[in-house]
């Protein structure tokens, strides 16, 4: 292992990689800021780009982009309390209080350091339980593949949608069908392609992700505008970057335990930034002393440094499925799974094995990026702020300009900007009824994986359902699923007879 | 409004219902007649739950509207806004069609004027720096530095 990860230390500690990541910071900062543009847009726009460049600088680019985008998500929820990204929404709960005080630059402070530890904390967690968890599941069977895909698409149907359990699974499921569009892989035959050569190759991820994502959201700020974020852009002075010894002494704690709870949290399938960070708010509201807890929600600087640790640690985190089991655990490693496959890699157990350099380099480069967080983006942020400035109108249109080129050099046929216009006004018109998108996209690229294991789990049990309950592992795996799917049902159930009970007619 | 909240479920319920009908028309290769899996089982199982779901969901937000009245319904629009993202959708498919005839340079400067016009953008200076120099840069950068080949345009050749 000490090789590989020599391998690893040599590739990421290339000029050009470093570049990469420093690169990759900059621009998922700058991407991440922009409120409605989280990380899965801001990969999804650099996936042109990481073609030319070789799988070990892609991956260390869409890296520091994903970890980037969350630094920045926290600076626009701070700021102008418009989180970028989702698993920045528990950071605006004190982090935007403590700006409206005239704090916003030790706010800006906090949440730089409490990101900088937890990504370190989670880098290191990831390099001790990557390689274990890559040994573990070389074990793994094609049904324990399909119930731990299953697991991982019920958990963010119940977890992604604040209570809308029913509309995150049809989405899921909408997510599953549109992946069996094309010829099918293992028989050659063709499925809904209604005789469109352009459709046999299936649809392409990267065009449902910018069009479900990038373009709904940037159509989305042009059909329901908000005015009053609109008018608090930008605003303001900063105030000192300072921490002092007891900010310090008063954080350091939290930031420890959010950072253990934020990596097992991203390591679950499903679960990943969002949830860590919300969980590792609630936790550190019940954990803390009663002088500290009044102030939860009007300003509190634990109530910021927990949720921005919880959601670096757990960003490392979704590393491990994805690079041990070669199962995305969110939409944003969903797209490097992608991008992973178009190289012609293939994630899993024996990405260790077979391709060391771009395992650790992604690893090693980590702890350079969570550097570069610190000592680059933090000193810029006053100057990178001025992004949110920048009028509307002209952000909204060059985010459908970047979003269509996008998807135009990767597959150089205008039918598929035809294709992404025609999914971003369905995903338009779902956002404007509540529903959710991630749920859509971990079901489209979950789906081709789960139709190929399923079928060589019943293949290899010839044709019968046993594999499910013939090994404890399978079986395990499918009960917990079980639970995450009927424990939401249970809850709306339990909801309505209570109200009924608790309204007599 | 009852069908403002059952309107998403109900479009999902007519789709699964047509994706079923269709998943049930995919026609099988002869050795596949035979298998417990073949190509049209993951459809029809994706169909089935797909009615399931969707069902509940009209079932559930019909409750939420019995329960919550019109106050939390979702849509809400104004008219205004409503024109101006018809005619951003519609400037997207005339930028793609045109792509690849116009090239990308002309195409690219006539969306971005072109959509900041329709975002409400009238000062023809602004109109000019905040395009030009972009497409100038993009080209360079996508053609010069990486190497990456951006349709020339049709029509020039």
């Amino acid at each position: 292992m000490f090789d590989a990860l020599m391998v690893g230390v040599d590739a990421a500690f290339q000029w050009n990689n470093l570049m990469y990541v420093v690169v990759g910071c900059l621009v998922g900062t700058f991407i991440g800021m922009l409120p409605g543009l989280g990380p899965i847009t801001a990969i999804a726009l650099m996936i042109p780009i990481t073609y030319s460049i070789g799988p070990s600088s892609g991956m260390i680019l869409m890296a520091g982009v994903y970890y980037g985008a969350i630094f920045g998500g926290s600076t626009s929820s701070i700021l102008i309390n418009a989180p970028g990204v989702a698993g920045t929404v528990a950071s605006s709960f004190d982090g935007y209080p403590m700006a409206r005080k005239g704090m916003a630059g030790k706010a800006l402070a906090i949440a730089a350091w409490s990101s900088f530890t937890g990504g370190t904390i989670g880098a290191v967690m990831l390099m001790v339980a990557a390689p274990t968890l890559a040994e573990v599941s070389l074990s793994f069977y094609s049904g324990d593949y399909v119930m731990l895909m299953f697991v991982g698409l019920t958990a963010i149907a119940a977890f992604s949608s604040n209570g809308e359990f029913l509309k995150a699974m049809m989405m899921t499921i909408f997510g599953l069908a549109l992946s069996t569009i094309g010829i099918d892989p293992s028989s050659g035959t063709e499925r809904f392609t209604f005789g469109q050569p352009d459709l046999l190759d299936g649809l392409s991820f990267l065009l449902i992700a910018m069009a479900t994502f990038a373009l709904s959201e940037a159509l989305m700020n042009v059909i329901k505008p908000d005015k009053q974020k609109d008018e608090d852009m930008g605003k303001g002075n900063l105030g000192s970057f300072k921490l002092t010894k007891g900010d310090v002494k008063e954080i350091a704690p939290s930031v420890g335990r959010s950072s253990v709870l934020g990596f097992l949290i991203g390591v679950l399938p499903g679960a990943g930034a969002t949830i860590a960070s919300f969980m590792a708010y609630a936790a550190e509201r019940n954990l803390a002393p009663a002088k500290y807890k009044k102030d939860f929600g009007e300003g509190a600087k634990r109530g910021l440094a927990a949720p921005e640790a919880a959601n670096n640690a757990a960003c490392t985190g979704s590393f491990v499925p994805l690079l041990t089991l070669g199962i995305p655990g969110s939409g944003t490693t969903a797209i490097m799974l992608g991008a992973l496959i178009a190289y012609g890699l293939q994630p899993g157990p024996l990405l260790m094995q077979d391709n060391p350099d771009v395992f650790w380099s992604v690893i090693v480069s980590m702890y350079f990026g969570n550097i570069v967080l610190l000592i680059l983006n933090l000193p810029l942020i006053p100057y990178l702020a001025k992004v949110l400035v920048l009028p509307k109108p002209l952000l909204t249109i060059f985010i459908l300009f970047f979003s269509l080129i996008g998807v135009y050099l990767v597959s150089f046929n205008t039918f598929d900007l035809f294709m992404m216009i025609g999914f971003a006004c369905i995903a338009l018109l779902l956002r404007l009824l509540t529903f959710p998108m991630a749920p859509l996209l971990l079901g489209f690229i979950l789906g081709d994986m789960i139709e190929r294991n399923f079928r060589r789990a019943m293949l290899i049990s010839d044709g019968s359902m046993n594999w499910l309950w013939e090994r404890p592992l399978t079986l395990t795996i499918f009960i917990i699923a079980i639970v995450v799917l009927f424990v939401p049902l249970f809850g709306f159930m339990k909801g309505r007879l209570n109200k009924t009970t608790a309204t007599p007619d | 409004m009852l069908l403002r909240f059952v309107l998403g479920p109900l479009l999902f319920l007519m789709f699964f219902t047509v994706y079923g009908i269709y998943a049930w028309q995919i026609p099988l290769l002869p050795f596949e007649q035979y298998e417990a899996v073949d190509s049209s089982t993951l459809p029809k199982i994706y169909a089935g739950l797909g009615v399931i779901f969707s069902f509940l969901g009209v079932i559930a937000q019909y409750i939420k509207y019995r329960d919550e009245g019109d106050d939390h319904a979702p849509l809400g629009l104004k008219k205004e806004n409503i024109k101006t993202i018809a005619l951003v959708i519609l400037l997207m498919v005339i930028y793609s069609a045109l792509l690849e005839p116009l090239g990308f340079i002309v195409s690219t400067l006539l969306f971005l004027i072109a959509g900041f016009w329709v975002m409400g953008e009238r000062r023809g200076r602004i109109l000019l720096l905040s395009s030009v120099p972009m497409v100038v840069i993009f080209w360079l950068v996508m053609t010069q530095l990486l190497d990456i080949y951006l349709a020339a345009g049709t029509f020039w050749s």
